[in-house]
């Protein structure tokens, strides 16, 4: 059902005012400056959302996913830089949800209960869409764990207070060699590398981290040592929605300016002619379907149903209606666009077909979904 | 029918190259940082007869037609179309007030602009839905002998650096669809040039508003008839559409390249992402893309150079890029995933100077009636 409760709505509405006193007034000076907001996340404290993803039972919002997605497109809708961050600080606690122990639990929705953000760690130089070639590595030794290696991409990476990291424990196993951390910040040997520029989404950070020698209590381990790939691709099936979320943001800013601009040019007496007509018809239509497949795929999650195929179909239906959206808004308001903060949203957008495993990975993914399990052979026919 | 080049312009592309290679390379990345006008490079381009290029032998041009032309644009814009454009704005003037101009007007300015010792700026857009019509719509009224201009030109490219602008202004508010053309100089007093206006892209190629507040000129300032602007501007745009689509071009080439080489050193599973199909894909629809675009704006480039009706075909470039431009960067990004969503690359910049080659002033349906016109 995507149709929203009146709780849902609610929420919506708060949503809708936290981004319109937060988020939209400083979306274009801090997309200027690519300079993180600290200030947001103040915000974001006081109302609590950052724990909307976290139980009840350990004092968070507890929210649907559904609630979760209307939330974030808000976010997306005011600034998907911003809006990178604040999902990013959610989507950081998904392995622990996915995977981590009552005592895990309880140890480390501690600090983002109390307004501190989290950090999704897979990707490496070497592991981008190959995922499964990581190569930072977790040595048990005693009581603990020694991490080497470095991971890049990693957003809201400088700001974090607790990160999952992914390495290998049986570098001998592949796949199931790799096992999930949780890593404190300020561990002795970890540090903050580099700070990525981007074409958009600028305000978000996105930082190189680097482990020498990091110890971390075995306790530290979330799940069981080899689970890490399983425990990231669950992650990732869950965030990938969240992204698509943001991206149904943007494309919906981008019909809106749209429309507003067009009035604006026009002062009572837009009359469109056909073509503009259509054009404004096939950008409402995709946006529509994107934000309906989004609720559906999160309604599936809310009923404990397998929702990975959905999720990748998501974030690629998603992202690619918020490129194409967007590319075709900027057309539609021309040297405007290309002038003013309206350019950024085809910027912001651009990241939607990349991050959280690029359209291709998602097509791969589908594709595989698609394929399995081979159709059965018809009586009377031979298998190819 | 011979789809090659010839040699003479195959080495004046070659030489574009070899400019690109020496001038524009070097500086690309400052260029598009800060935003900077490259006055250096603009006379650069003169030094190596580049803004003469398209003018004829007597005003100090070389005499190449349009095909070689647009040949340079996108040698040009494979390196960095910041200066394409400018050049391009420049072609412009030179163009209009060579064709259309008096003796006296070409022999102020058009030696001047193939020399750069001015550049010329192109003023037709207005606020208002279409120049003619708005509240601040450029207006001449006739006074002592002359014009008195008042009103804005909107989103003028060289604007401030120029030294001349072709602007357009009504006559008459009764006839908006009348525009006069006028040669004003940018000394001129009440002319105004805004703040630069900060650019997604093809950034070094200036664009402002310019505000005329009671700017005097003489009658001698009128280029070509009276009333005969809406012409001028029709022709010089279209004209410059298909350098535009040059443009285009010259970014999607670039990124196409970029792409396919950082594809075949970028290892994942285990092997070059040159080998996967999926990014095989992405790169040959680019380079279908980028062929057909060429080989469709050479063609309308050569109606041009044959004195030949040229617009349908201009319009067609122009819609087929208007859909496919920026879908060529939009995939070669996806083959360079992360890497080439980052500012340390060079994608990111070729994203934001295609969309400004193929998603302005071509309010993208407007090619559409043009061809549809054309068949009907």
């Amino acid at each position: 059902m995507s149709i929203l409760t009146a709780e849902q709505q609610e929420i919506k509405k708060a949503a809708k005012e936290f981004v319109a006193k937060h988020i939209i007034p400083n979306a274009a000076e801090y997309d200027k400056t690519a300079e993180f907001h600290p200030f947001l996340l103040e915000a974001a404290k006081e109302s609590k959302i950052f724990t909307m993803a976290i139980p009840k039972k350990y004092g968070g919002l507890g929210y649907e996913a559904v609630t979760q997605a209307v939330v974030v497109e808000e976010w997306g809708y005011g600034c998907a830089g911003m809006g990178t961050t604040l999902a990013a600080g959610v989507l950081g606690m998904d392995s622990l949800l996915i995977a981590g122990n009552e005592e895990q639990k309880q140890r480390y929705f501690d600090p983002i209960l109390k307004g501190g953000i989290a950090a999704f760690a897979l990707t490496e130089p070497g592991a981008g869409s190959d995922a499964a070639g990581v190569r930072t590595t977790a040595v048990r030794s005693g009581d603990e764990y020694i991490i080497n290696g470095t991971k890049c991409f990693i957003t809201n990476g400088g700001y974090a207070s607790v990160y999952v990291i992914l390495a290998k424990t049986d570098p001998s196993k592949g796949v199931k060699g790799i096992s999930a951390f949780m890593v404190e910040r300020g561990r002795p040997g970890f540090t903050i590398g580099e700070t990525e520029h981007k074409l958009g989404i600028r305000s978000s950070n996105t930082v190189e981290l680097l482990l020498k020698n990091v110890q971390v209590p075995a306790g530290n381990l979330i799940g069981k040592e080899g689970d890490g790939m399983k425990i990231a691709m669950m992650t990732l099936d869950m965030g990938r929605p969240m992204i698509a979320a943001l991206a149904v943001g943007v494309a919906q800013r981008a019909l809106d300016e749209c429309v507003k601009y067009l009035h604006q040019r026009f002062p009572g007496k837009l009359q469109p002619g056909q073509t503009l007509q259509f054009k404004l018809a096939d950008m409402q239509i995709q946006l529509e379907a994107a934000r309906q497949t989004l609720h559906y795929t999160m309604n599936l999650r809310d009923s404990g149903l397998p929702y990975s195929k959905e999720s990748a179909i998501t974030k690629t239906l998603c992202g690619d209606v918020a490129m194409s959206v967007t590319t075709q808004a900027v057309s539609l308001m021309g040297s405007y666009a290309y002038t003013s903060e309206i350019a950024k949203l085809m910027r912001d957008a651009k990241i939607m077909q990349v991050y959280e495993g690029t359209n291709q990975i998602q097509r791969l993914v589908v594709s595989r979904a698609v394929l399995s399990p081979a159709p059965a052979v018809a009586a009377g026919q031979k298998a190819a | 029918m011979n789809f090659q080049l010839t040699e003479e312009q195959r080495l004046i592309e070659q030489s574009a190259h070899d400019f690109a290679k020496e001038y524009l390379d070097p500086v690309v990345e400052q260029l598009d940082h800060t935003g900077d006008f490259p006055k250096a490079i603009i006379k650069e381009l003169a030094n190596h007869d580049f803004l003469g290029l398209h003018l004829p032998a007597d005003v100090g041009g070389a005499g190449a037609g349009f095909v070689s032309y647009v040949a340079v644009i996108e040698s040009l814009s494979r390196s960095c179309a910041a200066v394409a454009s400018i050049m391009n704005n420049q072609a412009m003037v030179s163009y209009a007030i060579q064709h259309w101009g008096t003796e006296a007007q070409k022999k102020q300015y058009v030696q001047a602009l193939v020399k750069g010792e001015t550049i010329g700026a192109f003023a037709i857009y207005e606020h208002g839905p279409t120049p003619g019509i708005g509240p601040d719509a450029l207006a001449a009224t006739k006074r002592d002998g002359g014009y008195v201009l008042k009103g804005t030109k909107a989103y003028v490219r060289n604007a401030g650096e120029a030294g001349v602008y072709v602007a357009f202004a009504i006559t008459d508010s009764a006839e908006p669809n009348a525009l006069t053309a006028f040669v004003v100089d940018a000394k001129a007093t009440g002319l105004k040039v805004g703040p630069k206006l900060n650019t997604m892209g093809l950034r070094g190629c200036p664009v402002a508003h310019v505000t005329f507040d009671n700017v005097s000129v003489p009658e001698t300032a009128v280029l070509g008839a009276v009333k005969s602007g809406r012409e001028i501007a029709t022709r010089v745009l279209t004209l410059a559409s298909v350098a535009e689509a040059a443009q285009t071009v010259g970014i999607g080439q670039a990124a196409l390249e970029h792409a396919a080489l950082y594809a075949k050193q970028r290892v994942q599973f285990g092997k070059p992402v040159a080998t996967l199909q999926a990014v095989q894909t992405l790169l040959a629809e680019a380079a279908t893309d980028c062929y057909l675009a060429r080989l469709g704006l050479r063609s309308a480039a050569q109606l041009i150079e044959d004195a030949k009706p040229f617009e349908t075909e201009a319009a067609i470039v122009k819609s087929f890029l208007a859909r496919l431009g920026s879908k060529i960067l939009v995939d070669t990004c996806q083959v360079e995933g992360g890497m080439g969503y980052s500012e340390a690359m060079p994608l990111p910049r070729l994203f934001r100077d295609i969309a400004g080659t193929t998603l302005l002033d071509a309010p993208a349906d407007f090619p559409d009636y043009a061809i549809a016109a054309s068949i009907a």
